[in-house]
């Protein structure tokens, strides 16, 4: 047992860590490269009789939606799930080969009452041996989560770099009624809840630097105030309601400072609120519209959109105000910078011939990449706790949906559905 | 509570008149009726103009409820005062001047086509904009706030032209003083 966290949750143990330089590793996996083959067998049961389809279908999303795997589908494999074994030396690899896969996923689980301990394995199929392994325990409920670790992990294994699926998106949606209330749900698009029910305007959600909570703006007190909301519960508490904007609150990294938009005679700027809501230090000071500001990782430096040249661009400047320069260079309507956890990018939406792409640039203002093209509008742009993905809304279909990609723009793939319109997307970190 | 109550009354009783004169200064300076206990113009003032925030809460945004004073409209991206808004708002300043004790609630609007938070800003500064204009007329600052709602709360929902011309305004809320 290597970890066991403080508020368990899961306990988790490595089952058996083989040192790099396995076969399959070897492999170079990234955007633009094909994707690598791999299987996801159901689990086996250890125990009682249950069934082990949500585990291995979450595998199975969280690396068909990474953009790096080829998931074989299920219903070509030879092997029943509950005969066939779970470990190297009980495998039978040539099952697996002749359907094409690289790489195996296979595992057991064993449910008693609302104790669940699952054992998640990866294999090498030519080489025959196991490359990684955990061992999960936990309740009944926290099997996605379990899932979306193991996924995580995978894609750790093959490409150097933990996987981002272990966390969740913060979103507005009106499907539930008249206005944008606030939903939540997995990295991978599954488990959406509803977590406010207001019947007034909501915007800009955003993590807490714990993932447990969100500070958003709400009207509910009939001003744009800034809350403090506390999941899983949806308890709110007031940060901000100085007369006019309290807008668009970001923790800063540490936790201790929230950078926000308030409104000075009519006039927005970016502020720091004390980890209380209460005013510690106005950033900015010029007549124009000063809005959005986005952490840098460090917590030095902050990203803001400003129309201080005559229409909205990015900018960035150092914690206490000073050093403004700005960021974006072409385009003559750039809004929503969002800073990358790596440190490098800031992710951002340009409005182009009447609609809006996302765009990422260099903090120095080189190197802008186009993320989205084509139909529709693309926005509000929020990074993956491993900031190699990009959540973002977009109308290219009709209504607001969020859609996932990376941050070079390959595999862009819708993650919500159904009625009504989602926008405002927040990715969370991960959640331990 | 009692206030609007009176507003009530008030536009019954109007109504109950057969409307004759019912819009004329006349009678509404009547109405004011400065001595008469309790009796005033401000809840008059107030009957016509629910926020827009309440409005969307009852579905009835964009169903004509105006009040007593008129939007004034924005180009895109724009918080300038054009003309037209000049003239509106000189057209609503004299009906402020006539209702001394009103107080006015000035909403900043956008079309949906930006993005939330910067709209938010914008609705803020067409909304100070509207207001500071009004105080060069002689308005009492102190009888009005503003508020954004920035695209939040369209009262035309196409996409079009015309339709997005529509949700870039001021809205003027009127309340008893």
């Amino acid at each position: 047992m290597r970890a066991c966290f403080a508020n368990v949750v899961i306990c988790l143990g490595v089952l058996l860590a083989l040192p790099a330089g396995a076969q399959v590793r070897s492999t170079i996996i990234g955007p633009g490269v094909k994707r690598f083959p791999i299987a996801v067998a159901p689990l086996k049961d250890a125990g009682a009789p249950g069934t082990g389809d949500q585990f291995a279908h979450v595998i199975g999303l969280d690396l068909e939606l990474s953009g790096l795997f080829r998931v074989i589908p299920r219903d070509t494999y030879l092997e029943d799930a509950q005969t066939g074994g779970v470990t190297a030396e009980s495998i039978n690899f040539d099952n697996w080969s002749v359907v094409g896969a690289l790489a195996l996923v296979k595992g057991s689980i064993e449910r008693r009452g609302d104790d669940l301990t699952i054992e998640a394995r990866l294999f090498d199929v030519a080489q025959r041996k196991q490359l990684a392994g955990r061992r999960f325990r936990g309740r009944a409920a926290d099997e996605a989560r379990m899932a979306n670790r193991f996924a995580d992990e995978i894609i750790q294994y093959f490409t150097g770099e933990r996987g981002p699926f272990d966390s969740q998106i913060a979103f507005l949606s009106t499907r539930g009624g008249r206005f944008k209330d606030v939903y939540v749900m997995s990295a991978n698009g599954e488990g959406v809840r509803r977590i406010t029910n207001e019947n007034t305007i909501n915007l800009s959600p955003s993590w807490t630097p714990d993932e447990r909570g969100l500070v958003l703006t709400s009207f509910r007190n009939r001003n744009p105030d800034l809350f403090s909301l506390t999941l899983p519960n949806a308890s709110w508490s007031k940060l901000s309601s100085l007369r006019g904007l309290n807008l668009g609150g970001r923790w800063s990294p540490d936790g201790r400072r929230i950078a926000v938009t308030l409104e000075y005679d009519g006039n927005s700027e970016i502020a720091l609120l004390n980890a209380d809501g209460s005013l510690q230090k106005r950033l900015t000071d010029h007549w124009a519209v000063d809005v959005s500001p986005s952490w840098s990782p460090d917590g030095q430096q902050l990203a803001f959109c400003s129309d201080r040249s005559g229409a909205p661009q990015i900018y960035v400047m150092s914690a206490d105000g000073g050093g403004i320069r700005r960021v974006s260079t072409s385009g003559n309507y750039n809004t929503s910078p969002s800073w990358s956890p790596k440190g490098d990018r800031i992710a951002y939406a340009s409005r182009i011939g009447g609609h809006f792409q996302i765009f990422t640039v260099k903090t120095d203002g080189t190197d802008v990449r186009q993320v989205t093209a084509g139909a529709g509008s693309n926005e509000d742009p929020s990074w993956s706790p491993d900031g190699r993905y990009l959540v973002f809304s977009s109308t290219r279909r009709g209504a607001s949906k969020l859609y996932l990609a990376d941050a070079a723009g390959a595999n862009q793939v819708e993650l919500t559905e159904g009625n009504g319109s989602d926008s405002s997307p927040s990715w969370s970190g991960w959640l331990e | 509570m009692s206030r609007w109550w009176l507003a009530g009354v008030a536009v019954v009783a109007c109504l109950a008149l057969g409307g004759t004169g019912c819009s004329s200064k006349k009678k509404g300076s009547e109405l004011e009726g400065q001595g008469a206990a309790g009796m005033s113009d401000e809840a008059l003032g107030g009957a016509g103009g629910a926020g827009s925030l309440a409005l969307a809460q009852s579905g009835r945004l964009g169903a004509g409820d105006t009040g007593p004073l008129h939007d004034i409209f924005f180009d895109y991206d724009s918080f300038d005062l054009d003309e037209t808004a000049r003239q509106t708002l000189q057209e609503n300043a004299e009906w402020l001047k006539n209702h001394p004790t009103v107080r006015v609630e000035v909403e900043g609007h956008c079309d949906d086509r930006g993005t939330v938070e910067y709209n938010l800003a914008l609705g803020a500064k067409r909304a100070a904009a509207a207001k500071n204009y009004l105080v060069d007329l002689g308005i009492a600052r102190d009888r009005m706030t503003t508020i954004s709602y920035g695209e939040e709360l369209p009262v035309c929902h196409e996409e079009s032209d015309e339709c997005w011309s529509r949700n870039r305004r001021a809205h003027f809320v009127t309340a008893a003083g």
